[in-house]
């Protein structure tokens, strides 16, 4: 079966050419942007997601996890009395100050776990041992990291806050997103580097013991814990996550720039598709009067955009593709899910089929006479 | 194909008028005309005298402002929008000034997407549309697209292409205008042995003078009415 629609859109080569283009802009910039703020937006719980807690305890009227402030630990032994708690943790974390070996700082974030039981570890280790925190002042940094804080190998050594610490294993992964590097370490390593006085902790982790539920027994810390928040992993996950979505107006920047692609695109294709049609009108006026009906004229015209979104979409996952790869020697991460990739491609088809409909419109209102005019 | 010679198209007391008020233009005025089977009909006329509007009435292109147009005896009037693709499918070929080519598509393929309309398709559409063209004279043509062939092949794809279907009733606006007087005639005598040798209707629309001796009767209208 001869297609008009293929036969047309590649015959004319530049204007063609300039459709693609406009979906490959608009499906990079939605891809691009898509990507950064879902890793942004992962990295901003990053480490809320991979502890094994089901509830948090934090400061009373905290905003979000990387502003933790310290509370008394005292409130550890409360936790541990509540029905329902299999286990509580102290959880640290506070800002500090690394010293590269050029002599600058780095705001660095301090992570204290307890390296006993493992809880709040990190999950994804590169190299070393991480029960090796235990020992004194020794911390994990992320490899991601790795040329920021200045290349340091295992066993090498700098300061935080004026202290020596010594580096004993690398991570993958950990990465948040204020972009101030996460340094793992005892919570013993993590207070006696920070300004935080002794008798605080940051966080507390509580698994929720077999059989009970974790509303019901964070509901029981709530009512028993006076002066601090009660949350669930997951309402944690959220909190800090809106936070820094909502409340900074930066998910609002990312997305605003994938709608723009997406505007920017539909304009595009939309007008390629129309000049083409008006420009082909009296080959749609011989059509009709040939005996094709309107829905005839519609298929050639839907036929079209599927092509453009095909092919624009196909060029758009090989640019961001390049994109990323020097996004990620950058040392910015984007982070892509499957589904995510299936829905930008519905995205651009939906983008593409609407780019059709003026054009559809009029192919609809076509003047019989056009055929006629030489 | 042979058509008993009855009539085949037939137009009762038509009238076409574009827009209204004091802009109203009457471009066919009671225009009663019965076409048969078997003939070449020229309708001649100075421009604006109406001659392309008829045209469009007789092709279910336009709908009489009054009046009836019939298509072997079926008042084609009478139905409704969405039935007349159907009835330009099974019914009629048309042939343009301006040829009407797909750019894009080959001599065969501008063919073949008209059997595609008309419900033929793959092999059996490629087949019948190499048959057309080869019986107008462009066998060797077939893959050129129409920016590669003279004003007479495209006029010869056109032909083959209202051929398409085997439509029993071809209508033909100004189909020699863009061409010189030889390519002309021999456009014309294609037409004239669709309708001697095939029993088709075949109406022409023209005023070129140098075709109207292969005609089997010649209308004149003027100011959108037929003059005898």
């Amino acid at each position: 079966m001869v297609s008009i629609a293929r036969k047309n859109l590649f015959h004319d080569k530049v204007r063609f050419a300039v459709a693609v283009a406009g979906i490959t802009f608009a499906v990079v910039l939605i891809t691009i942007q898509t990507g950064v703020y879902l890793a942004f937006l992962a990295n901003a719980s990053v480490l809320i997601d991979h502890t094994e807690a089901d509830l948090w305890v934090t400061a009373h009227g905290l905003e979000n996890f990387d502003f933790g402030r310290p509370f008394s630990e005292k409130k550890l032994y409360e936790v541990e009395e509540v029905p329902g708690v299999l286990w509580a943790e102290k959880y640290f974390l506070a800002f500090g100050y690394w010293k590269t070996p050029t002599g600058s700082q780095e705001t660095v974030q301090m992570v204290g776990f307890n390296p006993e039981t493992m809880v709040g570890a990190p999950w994804n280790i590169v190299r070393g041992n991480p029960q090796d925190v235990k020992y004194f002042n020794s911390i994990f940094y992320d490899e991601a990291e790795t040329n920021r804080l200045g290349n340091l190998p295992i066993g090498g050594e700098t300061e935080i806050n004026s202290h020596r610490v010594r580096v004993v294993g690398i991570t993958r992964g950990a990465r948040s997103f204020i972009q101030s590097p996460y340094i793992f370490t005892s919570f013993k390593n993590a207070l006696n580097l920070s300004f935080v006085s002794r008798g605080n902790t940051v966080y507390i982790l509580v698994k929720v013991a077999p059989g009970h539920s974790v509303a019901e027994v964070g509901q029981r810390l709530k009512e028993t814990l006076k002066d601090v928040d009660v949350y669930t992993s997951r309402e944690f996950s959220k909190k800090t996550r809106d936070y820094w979505m909502i409340n900074t107006g930066t998910g609002v920047a990312l997305l605003s720039v994938a709608l723009m692609g997406l505007v920017i695109g539909t304009v595009i294709v939309a007008n390629t598709i129309y000049t083409s049609t008006t420009e082909h009108l009296k080959e749609f006026g011989t059509l009709k009067a040939v005996g094709a009906s309107n829905r005839d004229l519609y298929k050639i015209i839907i036929e079209q955009a599927l092509i453009n979104s095909v092919i624009g979409y196909g060029m758009g996952m090989v640019v961001s593709y390049g994109v990323i790869q020097i996004m990620r020697k950058g040392n910015l991460q984007v982070l892509l899910p499957w589904p995510v990739l299936v829905g930008i491609y519905i995205l651009t088809v939906l983008m593409c089929l609407w780019s059709s409909t003026l054009s559809i419109y009029k192919v609809t209102k076509i003047d019989p006479a056009l055929v006629f005019k030489s | 194909m042979t058509v008993a010679a009855e009539s085949v198209v037939r137009l009762e007391n038509v009238s076409k008028t574009y827009g209204s008020g004091e802009s109203a233009v009457e471009a066919v005025r009671g225009v009663s005309l019965e076409v048969e089977a078997g003939k070449l009909v020229i309708l001649m006329g100075p421009s604006g005298s109406g001659k392309t509007t008829m045209l469009m009435l007789m092709g279910c292109l336009l709908r009489p402002t009054s009046g009836c147009v019939y298509l072997f005896d079926e008042e084609v009037t009478a139905l409704d929008e969405a039935r007349l693709p159907r009835v330009r499918r099974e019914r009629i070929g048309f042939i343009f000034q301006g040829f009407n080519l797909f750019p894009a598509l080959t001599a065969l393929e501008n063919v073949e997407a008209t059997l595609n309309l008309k419900g033929v398709r793959g092999e059996a559409a490629r087949e019948e549309a190499r048959s057309l063209l080869t019986r107008v004279g462009l066998e060797k043509r077939l893959r050129h697209l129409p920016e590669d062939l003279s004003g007479g092949e495209k006029q010869r794809v056109a032909v083959a292409r209202a051929l398409a279907g085997n439509p029993p009733i071809i209508l033909a606006d100004e189909p020699t205008g863009m061409l010189d007087s030889k390519t002309g005639w021999l456009i014309t005598e294609t037409l004239k042995e669709l309708a001697q040798n095939e029993g088709r209707t075949v109406f022409v629309v023209s005023h070129d003078t140098r075709i109207t001796g292969l005609a089997d009767r010649i209308l004149h209208i003027e100011d959108g009415q037929l003059r005898h």
